[in-house]
Formats: structure tokens, sequence, C-alpha cells
């Protein structure tokens, strides 16, 4: 097992390797003044061609790409042109309000997608079950942005029960970390995003533990649970949902990836201070070198919660073993 | 008093084209300590009526007429719990498909635990030890209680069911091909063994199987379907030396005897009827080399023989002159040829 997660995080520093190579030629040899993207273009020529120089930016494109990995691989992203520090130190505090927001979100929708799930299965054909699924596929369709806005407009504007936006009221302090995450004032900031991610998130879970259901529900070893006397609801949790929950976990990890979209969105709409919402904010700003950093750490994020994921089915399924 | 009486039992399975009346009419008792054999080709009917004697029928499937009596009590009338707290501690299974039977996420020990601590008051510590000296009696090494069923072999793993449906001394074991999942030797040592452990626990059995050779050796009395209806009911004894139905003269020449061994296999040509609408008659009709026309109108009531011993034919009296033209291949050839005419 440890060979495995050696031998993954391996790939996984190969992967990031190519990643930055494309990053660091996409922002290279897109058309207009590459410089542009280098040194902000807003402040005085001598100044200007001063930085360029500094930077070396008139070396060969060798020349830079290595430096640029060495500078990678001390995790020196270079300094952000809006907050004039260095763009890791900027995103610090962005990856962890994204990972809390992402996590509370999936552990909702994946809460109730897996028991909603079996019990749709369950009760299949019932009126209930119907309503589960139109409800389910209306979340699926309707655009996040669109219930974003409605989720604020209602919980905030209207009914004034919850936070329009950010991560904390303006003025409040924090004292240390752990009350900068778990404070009641944050609590009450994450509710609106978390419920609204969760239900861009929920149809997946929910819809495929339904159908693996169904289909663990006319297994073998089923009816000898039913056999052995079992309780209705020990056949169905212990032994059906345990074995359904399978394929809902190796699809996770694959959701993870195309559920950045979403979180980006998601941190847009309710100002939320992530790294989606940094990445969107440092492409307006042409902060590129925020910019560029931010996907490296997006890319590591998605690829650290896919071997999660890949680690969490292996301690599910016995059948699997990473050697 | 019986511990297993079937009467008149019916069951019926809902499907997209319509009903399909897969047991009609099943009558039989189980004493305690006997063994019965259901015998007859796949789609007779067996499995439903084993699992119905668990009220284990799937969704679609319904006792819609009959009694199953077991322990005086009539099982069908029962709630789902009542039948829940049945299952297992008075009537276990060795299902058909058995390699599948193992839940492939828990250890094999875990469910046998599972069991036993589903119906008893044991502790995990009691279930545990109870769980070795099963897998002790089946022949399998206590370790093998830490495995998962991926890393049992077939044998294993149906050796580790039998051992599970022994595990709260049932008074009835329902085993449903026991053995049909496995290679040829392997069938022969868990045939042995459920054998030789039927006479240690002295259980009540119900044994499946569509290999005659089979309950030879395990049965007293043999029930044969055909159609979901039983057409011959003998001894063992009796269903060997003196079988009077066409269905069971054909089956014993499709599967090599001990008695006769080099004798020609003729397998009864065609396929059991269909279900789902029944034509009037004898269920067999089709099949069989010595049909008259009565058979096509009247179904043939059980009607005994000897003592204990039914069957339902028109043409009990002429069994001297069946069992002779059995043994030929161009008796079996002739329905063929029927068959081919009839365009099947
Ligand atoms: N769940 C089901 N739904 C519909 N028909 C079924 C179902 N299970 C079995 N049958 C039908 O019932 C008949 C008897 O099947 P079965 O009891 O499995 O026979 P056997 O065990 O003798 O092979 C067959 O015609 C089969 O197609
Ligand atoms: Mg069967």
């Amino acid at each position: 097992m440890s060979m495995y997660v050696i031998r993954r995080i391996f790939s996984m520093l190969i992967t990031l390797f190519i990643i930055s190579t494309i990053i660091f030629l996409m922002f290279r040899l897109m058309p207009g003044d590459p410089t542009a993207s280098m040194v902000d273009p807003s402040i005085p020529p001598e100044a200007r061609e001063q930085i360029i120089e500094r930077l070396g930016l008139n070396d060969s494109y060798f020349v830079q790409y290595t430096k640029f990995m060495q500078n990678l691989v001390q995790f020196d992203f270079g300094d952000s042109f809006y907050y004039k520090t260095s763009a890791l130190s900027v995103l610090r505090d962005k990856l962890g309000a994204t990972v809390i927001l992402m996590i509370a979100a999936m552990v909702l929708a994946y809460g109730i997608g897996v028991f909603g799930g079996a019990w749709m299965a369950w009760r299949r054909g019932s009126v209930g079950e119907s309503i589960a699924i139109t409800i389910a596929l209306i979340f699926r369709s309707a655009p996040t942005f669109w219930v974003g806005i409605m989720a604020i407009y209602i919980f905030s504007v209207l009914l004034g029960w919850l936070p329009h936006s950010g991560m904390r009221s303006s003025g409040y302090e924090a004292e240390n970390l752990f009350q900068t995450f778990f404070s009641l004032d944050f609590l009450k900031h994450l509710i609106l995003p978390t419920v609204v991610a969760a239900i861009y998130f929920l149809a997946t879970p929910l819809l495929m533990m339904r159908n693996t259901m169904l289909e663990v529900l006319g297994e073998d070893f089923i009816e000898m649970a039913r056999a052995k006397g079992l309780t209705e609801r020990r056949v169905l949790f212990n032994h059906a949902a345990r074995n359904a929950l399978l394929p809902v976990v190796t699809a996770g990890a694959l959701f993870i990836g195309s559920a950045i979209g979403g979180q980006v969105l998601i941190e847009y709409v309710f100002s939320w201070p992530g790294l989606g919402r940094e990445m969107v904010l440092a492409a307006q700003r042409h902060d590129y070198p925020l910019a560029q950093a931010s996907f490296i750490i997006m890319a590591a994020l998605i690829m650290i919660m896919n071997l999660v994921a890949d680690l969490l089915y292996a301690y599910l399924d016995p059948r699997i073993s990473y050697k | 008093m019986a511990l297993l009486t079937v009467k008149n039992l019916n069951i019926e399975y809902t499907t997209e084209d319509g009903v399909l009346q897969a047991v009609s009419d099943i009558n039989f008792e189980l004493k305690e300590g006997e063994r019965i054999g259901l015998v007859g080709e796949s789609g007779c009917g067996k499995t439903t009526l084993a699992k119905s004697l668990m009220r284990l029928l799937p969704e679609n499937g319904e006792i819609v007429h009959g009694e199953i009596i077991f322990k005086g009590e009539n099982l069908v009338d029962k709630t789902t719990e009542e039948i829940r707290k049945l299952r297992w501690k008075d009537i276990s299974m060795v299902a058909q498909s058995s390699m599948n039977a193992l839940n492939p996420v828990y250890r094999v020990g875990d469910q046998i635990v599972e069991a036993i601590q589903a119906h008893t008051e044991a502790t995990k510590r009691e279930a545990i030890e109870r769980s070795e000296e099963l897998f002790r009696m089946v022949g399998l090494e206590r370790k093998r209680l830490q495995s998962y069923p991926h890393q049992m072999s077939g044998g294993m793993k149906q050796r580790a069911i039998i051992a599970m449906a022994l595990a709260l001394e049932p008074a009835l074991i329902i085993a449903d091909e026991p053995t049909t999942a496995l290679d040829v030797i392997m069938q022969d040592r868990i045939l042995n063994q459920i054998i030789q452990l039927q006479k240690e626990v002295n259980n009540s059995m119900v044994f499946i199987t569509h290999d005659i050779s089979v309950v030879s050796e395990t049965c007293n009395t043999i029930l044969v379907m055909y159609g979901g209806k039983v057409e011959e009911q003998a001894s063992t004894r009796d269903f060997f030396k003196n079988p009077h139905h066409p269905y069971t003269l054909g089956l014993q020449n499709a599967f090599p005897s001990i008695t006769d061994i080099g004798e020609e296999l003729i397998s009864i040509p065609g396929t059991p009827p269909n279900l789902l609408d029944p034509q009037p008659g004898c269920r067999f009709q089709d099949r069989c080399p010595f049909a008259t026309d009565v058979c096509k109108k009247v179904t043939p009531d059980l009607s005994e023989v000897s003592e204990g011993h039914l069957v339902a034919c028109h043409y009990t009296d002429k069994v001297d002159e069946f069992r002779i033209k059995a043994k030929e291949n161009s008796t079996w050839q002739f329905v063929q040829d029927r068959l081919a005419m009839e365009g099947y």
C-alpha cells in the first residue's frame, strides 16, 4: 500500500511538471506582448525595462524555462502584481477557504446522495421516488450561477437570515486560526455557498447510488442476507448500500476534477475568498504570476483529492489491493 | 406429525408477458430427518418451490394458493417479521448460485457470525467459536474465517456456505443444486460431505438437482417436477427400480446411473413447456413418446400405483411396455421428428 502511495505521488509530480510546462508556454506563447504577462504593464517604461531585465525576460525561452522550474521546485511562484507579495503567501489562505467549502459541500452532497439514493432504490416506483428524481434532475440542470443568486436573494436579501457574501463579517478579526474557521460567524457564511455547491454536486451521487443500489439488490448475496433472517434495514444498509457505495466513490474521484468548474462559479457568486475566485480575479487583473500559481495549486489539489478517493476505495473494497 | 406439509401450493410470477404459473398444485410431506429430492430439468419450478418454503420469492412472485405447514404453522399467513425470525434458525438454504452468495466486502467469518447473532444472544466470542467449530466440520481451516470471499476457491466458498447453513442447527435445510457451479471432482466431495453432515446433524432436507444420479445417494423420497407440477412421487428405491412416468423414464436415460454403466445416454428432445400460457392436458404431452389424444385434453391427476408411489399419467397400466420402449433410441427419435414436424 505505501509503495502504491509513493508511486502515485511520484506520478503526480510528473503530471504537475507537465502541467507547469504547459502553463509556462501558455503564458509566453500567447499573442501580444509576452512581457505583459510577466511585468505589470501599468508602470512607467523605464521602470518596466528594468524589471524586464531583472526578471530575465530578455533571455531565451530555454533559460527562462529553467529558471521558472528552479523557482517552482522551491515553491517560488513569483510576486503578485496586485498584492505586491509572493503569490504563494496570497494563495495559502485562499487554499484553506476553498478546501473547506469544497469538503463541506462534498460531505453534504454525498451524505444526502448516498442515503437518499439508497432510499430511492428501496422505494422504487413510489411517488416519493419520482419526486426525488425530478428534484435531482432540476438541481442538476439549474445553472449554479442562478441558483446562487436566488439563494442570496431569498435567504439574505428577503429573509435576512444569512450573510450574502464573503467568509466573515467586516470588522471581525479572528484571534487565532481555529477561530478563523470554526467561529459561528464563519459557519454562518459557510452555509449558503455550501448548500448551493451541494445542490450542484448532489445529482451525481444521488442518481448513481440509486442505480447501483438497484443492481446490487438483485445480487445473490442480498438474497442470502435475507435468507439469513437479517432485518430489512440491515440487508439494505450493511449489505446492499455498502456495496453500492463502491462505484459511487469511484465516480466521486472522477467527479472532483469537473467539480472545480462549479466551485469557481460558486466562489465568485458568493465572493468566497477561495482559490477559484482568486484565479478569476487574477486573470481579470492581468496578475499572471498569481494566475499561474493558482492554476498549478488547483491542479495539485485535484490530484491529491483523487488520490484520497482512490485510497478510500481500496479501504472500502477488499478486492482491490494496491501494490 | 410431519415437519413440513405442503398443500396445494400454487405460485405465480407476474411478468411483462403475463402471469407465469411456475408451481401448480404441489403436495408433499417431509418428516423429521427425512430427505426429499426435487428433480427435473431447468425451468421446472424447483427453485421457486424451494424459495417459497422460506418465503423468499422475488417481488414479482406470489403464493396464490395453498399452505406451507411448518412445525404446525402455516408459513403463508405469517408476517414478514415472523418469517424473518424463522429464517436460518429453522430453515436455512444453500442457494443455487452460491458462488456469489457471500458478500464480497465482508470477511467470511463475520458473515457467519452475523447469521448467528441475528437469531441468538450469543456474544461475538461465542459466535466466533461456533464458526470455528463449523469450519472444522466442513473441513476448512480456521484461518479461512478471516478470508474474504474472493480469496477462496469455489469449493471453499461452497463449504463455507454449508457451514453457515448448519450454524443454528435448523430443522430443515434446503440445498438448491448445491454443486452445479463446481467442477466434477469437487461436486463429488461436497456431495459426500453434505450426506455425511446430514447424517451427523440429522436435520430434514430438501435437495434439489437436475442430475438424478445425485439423489440416489442423498434422498429418501423423490419428487419429479415438470412444468411446475409433480409428475411422479416415489421412494428413492421405487424411483430407480419401478419408475412409471414417461418423463421419469426419459430423465433416467439422460443421466448415467450407477446401475447401468456403459449405457447410451439419450436426452429428451424438446424443452419444458411455456408456463405463461400452459396448454390443456398433460404438461409433458409435446415431448412424450406415448402421448395420445386423451393426454392433450385431460390433465392426469396424481394417482397411487403402490403405497406412497404417485404418478400423474393416464397410462400407468402400460408401464412395462413404456419401460422397454423408453430404452430405445428410436422412441425418442420419434418425438424429435414429431416436434420438428410441428415446427419447433
Ligand atoms: N423472478 C422471476 N420472474 C419471472 N419468472 C421467473 C422468475 N424466476 C423464475 N421464473 C420462471 O419460473 C419458472 C421456474 O423457474 P425455477 O423455479 O427457477 O426453475 P428451476 O429451479 O427448476 O430451474 C421458469 O419458467 C422461470 O423462467
Ligand atoms: Mg433452479
